[in-house]
């Protein structure tokens, strides 16, 4: 070795070396198995709770705004005039009443008193005019305006009353009320809601006001001292960007994050069989909002008899999905909506894994194995489709475990997972589909006329498996007309019952929802209600003791 | 074709050991369907995420579908990928650097200018966008790498002929009125050869790496075709439980993209006129 | 020597034209637009507004006529804003009348790109150069062999792999590194040498995991290089003087050998904005790779076309450059051009 190359090398390494050590061991966590997370610790105000999502919101004006990592951070920063209680049933977010007139077409609306915005001006039935008007304005081209367009009128009578009048009874009112972020009217008038800079800036009513939004890295919020609601007990919330799930996942194990969604196998398998994850993470499930379907393009042969459609029903054992894709954390529906809430038919049960019926529905539409081959033919054609589905992990999974059950009654399935752009605008939008595998939202309000209505086939709209049943019209017509809870029950009980004969889409699964908390957080409601463990997070509190004491204010 | 040359890269222990690996690998993936213990695509419920056993020597997925027998099946599409892949971009290559080099004058410049376009873009972007427009079939995978690597073919060749035709003997068959097809088929390809396929076996290398990063992306194989990509990008969300499901696949790939690479540059080593240094 | 510069450089404009209306297109051809996003199924969401927000965007004229109203807003250098991120600017920062100032994508994300490919790159060459050098100098000895399988293991691993595994093992088992990310949380309230520390410390694995990929490559063209000098008449001359060994290697055959090194990195350039998505990805950075990615997905054409006109500018210009700085620093091409 020469000199130069030996001092070029030590050079070298020492660089590299003090690299490395400088490095290392700049993250100081308190040790979690010194910390007895088990204790009773009283409520206390303080504390951040640190949480991840994988894609950062494009602004933060929700009724621009069309994903729900929008959703997920402002609705901490916005009321809306309605919102859902523990049990799912309507209540007050910024008023403290409302009447509904006699010829039930008018919303009278009393806002509650002395409300501020967290820059301190006052918020008023003024505000609320502002945002219907914005949500109804063409210039803001909202996703959301067509509820909102069926106000005839909208007046503030005082500061405390905001009135709409719709043209005729429009039962899913209320509930849209509920999903309508009230936007202040002195920051905001005369802006174009599409350049303003509020979106990133926002100012809003609720439990936070955003302090500091680091494009591409985190979101954080801080408590607002003038909420409208008195005040959360976690002073800050901070929303780290972490796209891909696996380094989502390893924060957590490293207590860099505090809260996670998971999937059924970490839930059910990863977390319980590591006792160091199960020493400091609570598990908690819910019902999901959601539910996950096999949809027949109606439009299609064989797909417009429903004996096929039937047969198609009978031969998916949807548990097997349900433990396959959701290692049984799944629930078997029958209707559209959640269980257990007044909307979901208990007469209704789902149909069951019976492959000797659906090959007798099939041989009663015509279809018979003439070669021999495995695969039922009719009039001459092999009884062969395509199943569409967005590159969704368990999508996918439910698509193959399909694929298998058709295989065994004679039907040749083939998958194909199609990334979500092309999807909507190649395959939904032109009709050109077979099969899909999708899911649909568990709405809070029975209203699914939008999907379900024969009206709603044009491209773009969501009927797009052509749908058309003049009884489910009829009813779906009255459904939005019916304000009486009972008599409105009664309809989609109904409207549930003959979809389910009808059979135009298989349901799959409705998966629970599970969240991983570290158990520093406190004030956490399990059993969660209907309405999720989310419901009462403002007074969830993390006790002195369990804090992480290097995020300085 | 070099035969002498050929035994000689093999003289190199790490280019033999490349060599041993490639056969392996391909005498394993070619006798997939009748040494499987399973159908790869054979679900099982009751078996998901069961780690390495006497029954599953590999493992279970989260489908419970046999492990060993999706990375040998899986093993076939990896490899299919990566030899179509690299096909098409050497034909592509092979055919502009040959007309490059041998006719030169605008089309040698209309070629090169392409040639920088094409290299202008970083290639994982381009491949990124076709794919993402594209429906993610193998059929397309291989035909998006391939179209976005021929670029290092077309300038090999290109430069191999423009020094080969100033040759005499080329020189010599020129003026005596041989035709142009007769001499860039007889004598001016089958002596670029060795370089081309210097290119293609490292070619091989980058294009299964390729697929992998696909699917990670999702962009790659789709289920229910296993390939190493996919299963190795499944497993990732449980790499420290389901170590198999990370673990076999991340080996497979790197040893059979080690394998390509090492007998790769030992072809190149060989065919250096620079092999006068054993001395 | 300025002539051909140039003529170089314009002839830049027209290339860069041609490759701005290729890459117009082919993105025009895939199916769907920004409008194809996640409220596309929302039941709540109706069709009308997808149209009206189309028509906002000009999606709704025809191909060519997009690409002239692109085309001449690129002539004042306005790349236009984003259609994903609340209108964004595209490239740089603007400031609306109240003075609030919205910054550009490209601003926020190639320096982070660009400082973790020069780490990334110093490293490479900070390992490479020494370990060609060894390579060299024992050519097929167990050292050469040693470091060209270390070198081709580190090539054929999968990127994604071998991060999962290191973040799990030096930031999970050990709390020795951060596991993604930029910056710690509270890096705003740091003082200067804290914030060097802890930017050092996120950037440590995706610095390294593809500096180790590229090891590889440098370090056999180093190799290769000093094979070539070594055996030149000039350095048997110059052991033949007598001259001391370090003296030929250092100062005769590295300067040499490392000529062609120069070529290798103006030709990098380009790469050097463009980020590896699945290591951002991965590690939660957001650099120029992701930001592409996300675009294209969502159909974000003007972040789509700025990324792309970007990187082929600067390829073309480091093309130049690689070009400019061979011809100086070879005297032999030197000489050639001068006098031609």
């Amino acid at each position: 070795m020469t000199n130069a190359f030996s001092s070029f090398t030590q050079t070298a390494s020492i660089v590299l070396v003090t690299l490395i050590i400088s490095a290392c061991g700049s993250s100081h966590h308190p040790a979690a198995t010194d910390l007895d997370l088990s204790k009773p610790y009283p409520s206390e105000a303080g504390g951040t709770l640190i949480s991840a999502m994988t894609a950062e919101p494009s602004g933060l004006i929700s009724m621009i705004a069309g994903e729900s990592a929008s959703s997920a951070i402002s609705s901490n920063i916005f009321n809306s005039l309605l919102k859902y209680d523990k049990n799912l049933e309507l209540e007050g977010d910024l008023v403290k009443s409302w009447e509904i007139s006699s010829d039930q077409k008018t919303i009278t609306f009393r806002l509650k008193p002395c409300m501020k915005w967290a820059d301190g001006k006052p918020l008023t039935s003024a505000d609320a005019l502002f945002t219907w008007q914005a949500v109804t304005d063409d210039k803001t081209a909202s996703p959301y305006a067509s509820d909102f367009q069926l106000v005839k009128k909208a007046e503030t009578p005082d500061p405390l009353t905001f009135t709409v009048t719709y043209a005729q009874a429009y039962a899913p009112a209320l509930d849209s009320w509920a999903g309508l972020q009230i936007l202040p009217k002195h920051l905001l008038q005369g802006q174009d809601l599409h350049t303003t800079s509020f979106a990133r800036n926002p100012v809003g009513s609720h439990y936070y006001k955003l302090d500091r939004w680091t494009h591409g890295e985190n979101l954080k919020l801080s408590r607002n001292p003038n909420s409208v609601l008195g005040q959360a007990k976690i002073d800050q919330l901070i929303t780290r960007i972490i796209p891909d799930n696996s380094a989502q996942f390893l924060e957590l194990m490293a207590d860099n994050i505090d809260y996670m969604g998971l999937d059924p196998i970490k839930y059910s398998r990863i977390i319980p069989s590591r006792p160091a994850l199960q020493q400091k993470l609570a598990l908690y499930k819910e019902l999901g909002n959601s539910y996950t379907y096999m949809g027949f393009n109606l439009k299609h042969k064989p797909f417009d008899d429903v004996r096929v459609r039937r047969a198609i029903n009978y031969a998916i054992d949807k548990q097997e999905i349900i433990d396959g894709v959701y290692l049984g954390l799944g629930i078997n529906i029958a209707s559209p909506y959640k269980p257990g809430t007044r909307w979901s038919n208990p007469a209704l049960t789902p149909y069951p894994y019976d492959p000797a019926k659906a090959r007798q529905l099939l041989k009663e539409a015509g279809f018979s194995d003439t070669d021999g081959d495995g695969i039922l033919e009719r009039d001459g054609k092999p009884f062969a489709f395509e199943i569409i589905t967005n590159q969704n992990k368990e999508r996918e999974k439910s698509a193959v475990l399909i694929q298998r059950r058709l295989k065994d009654i004679g039907i040749d399935v083939k998958i194909r997972a199609i990334e979500w752009a092309s999807f909507i605008s190649r395959f939904i939008k032109t009709g050109d589909f077979d099969v899909v595998v999708l899911g649909w939202g568990l709405g809070l309000d029975p209203d699914q006329f939008n999907i379900w209505h024969s009206s709603q086939q044009a491209p773009g709209q969501f009927n797009f498996i052509g749908y058309h049943n003049p009884t489910v019209d009829q009813l779906l017509e009255q459904g939005r007309l019916e304000l009486n809870p009972d008599k409105r029950m009664k309809i989609y009980h109904e409207f549930a019952r003959v979809l389910l004969e009808d059979s135009p889409i298989v349901y799959l699964s409705a998966g629970y929802g599970l969240t991983a908390i570290h158990k520093r957080v406190k004030g956490i409601d399990d059993p969660a209600p209907p309405a999720g463990i989310g419901h009462n997070s403002q007074d969830w509190y993390i006790p002195q003791p369990l804090r992480r004491n290097e995020i300085s204010q | 074709m070099n035969w002498p040359l050929f035994k000689k890269a093999l003289s190199n222990p790490l280019a033999l050991a490349g060599f041993i690996i490639i056969l392996l690998i391909f005498v394993l993936a070619m006798l997939a369907p009748v040494i499987a213990p399973y159908d790869p695509n054979e679900i099982n419920v009751k078996a998901i995420l069961l780690g390495p056993s006497m029954q599953h020597w590999m493992g279970t997925d989260g489908l419970g579908r046999d492990v060993l027998s999706r990375m040998l099946h899986g093993g076939r599409i990896s490899l299919l990928v990566g030899l179509v892949a690299v096909g098409i971009s050497t034909l592509i290559g092979i055919l502009l650097g040959a007309v490059a080099g041998f006719y030169r004058g605008w089309v040698d410049v209309f070629i090169m200018r392409l040639v920088d376009v094409m290299l202008s873009i970083p290639s994982f972007f381009l491949i990124l966008a076709v794919i993402a427009f594209l429906t993610p079939s193998i059929i397309n995978i291989m035909i998006v790498i391939g179209l976005t690597s021929w670029m290092g073919v077309t300038r090999l060749v290109r430069a191999e002929f423009l020094s080969l035709r100033e040759r005499e003997y080329v020189m010599a068959s020129r003026t005596l009125g041989a035709r142009d097809y007769r001499l860039i088929f007889k004598h001016l390809l089958p002596n670029s050869l060795t370089p081309i396929i210097v290119s293609a076996v490292l070619g091989v290398a980058g294009a299964v790496l390729m697929e992998s990063g696909l699917s990670f992306l999702g962009l790659g194989v789709q289920a229910p075709q296993a390939s190493w990509g996919n299963i190795l990008t499944d497993g990732k969300e449980y790499i420290q439980f389901a170590w198999w499901l990370s673990l076999f696949p991340g080996l497979a790939i790197l040893i059979t993209v080690l394998g390509y690479n090492l007998l790769g540059e030992g072809l190149r080593d060989a065919l250096d006129p620079r092999s006068g240094h054993l001395k | 020597m300025l002539k051909y510069i140039i003529k170089r450089v314009l002839w830049m404009i027209p290339l860069l034209v041609g490759i701005s209306l290729v890459s117009f297109l082919i993105m025009h051809l895939a199916p769907g637009d920004i409008t194809s996003n996640e409220s596309a199924f929302n039941p709540k969401a109706s069709e009308e507004s997808r149209q009206k927000l189309r028509e906002m965007y000009n999606l709704d004229k025809p191909v060519i006529v997009q690409y002239g109203l692109w085309l001449k807003r690129m002539a004042t250098l306005d790349f236009g804003k984003s259609f994903a991120s609340h209108q964004k600017p595209v490239f740089w920062q603007t400031t609306d009348k109240d003075g609030n100032v919205t910054k550009g994508l490209i601003q926020e994300a190639l320096p982070i790109t660009l400082m973790i490919n020069l780490l990334g790159l110093a490293i490479t060459l900070l390992l490479a150069i020494p370990l060609g050098i060894i390579a060299a100098r024992k050519y097929l000895g167990w050292q050469d062999r040693a470091i060209t399988l270390f070198n081709f293991i580190g090539f054929s691993i999968p990127g994604f792999w071998l991060s999962l595994l290191l973040m799990y093992w030096l930031g999970v088992v050990n709390n020795w590194f951060p596991i993604s990310g930029l910056h710690s949380l509270n890096y705003d309230s740091m003082d200067n040498w804290s914030k060097v520390k802890d930017s050092l410390s996120h950037l440590f694995l995706p610095v390294i995991i593809p500096s180790i990929t590229g090891l590889a490559g440098i370090t056999l063209f180093v190799k290769n290089g000093m094979l070539d000098v070594l055996h030149q008449d000039y350095i048997t001359t110059a052991r033949a003087k007598g001259l001391n060994e370090h003296k030929v290697i250092y100062t005769h055959a590295l300067r040499n050998a490392l000529l062609p090194l120069i070529t290798i990195i103006g030709l990098s350039i380009p790469g050097l904005i463009g980020g590896s998505v699945i290591a951002e990805t991965i590690f939660a950075i957001p650099g120029m790779g992701k930001l592409f990615y996300d675009a294209v997905l969502m159909r974000d054409f003007p972040v789509v076309m700025g990324i792309l006109t970007i990187g082929s500018a600067l390829t073309l210009l480091g093309n130049l450059l690689a070009d400019l700085m061979y011809a100086w620093a070879d005297p032999r091409v030197r000489r050639g051009v001068v006098k031609g």
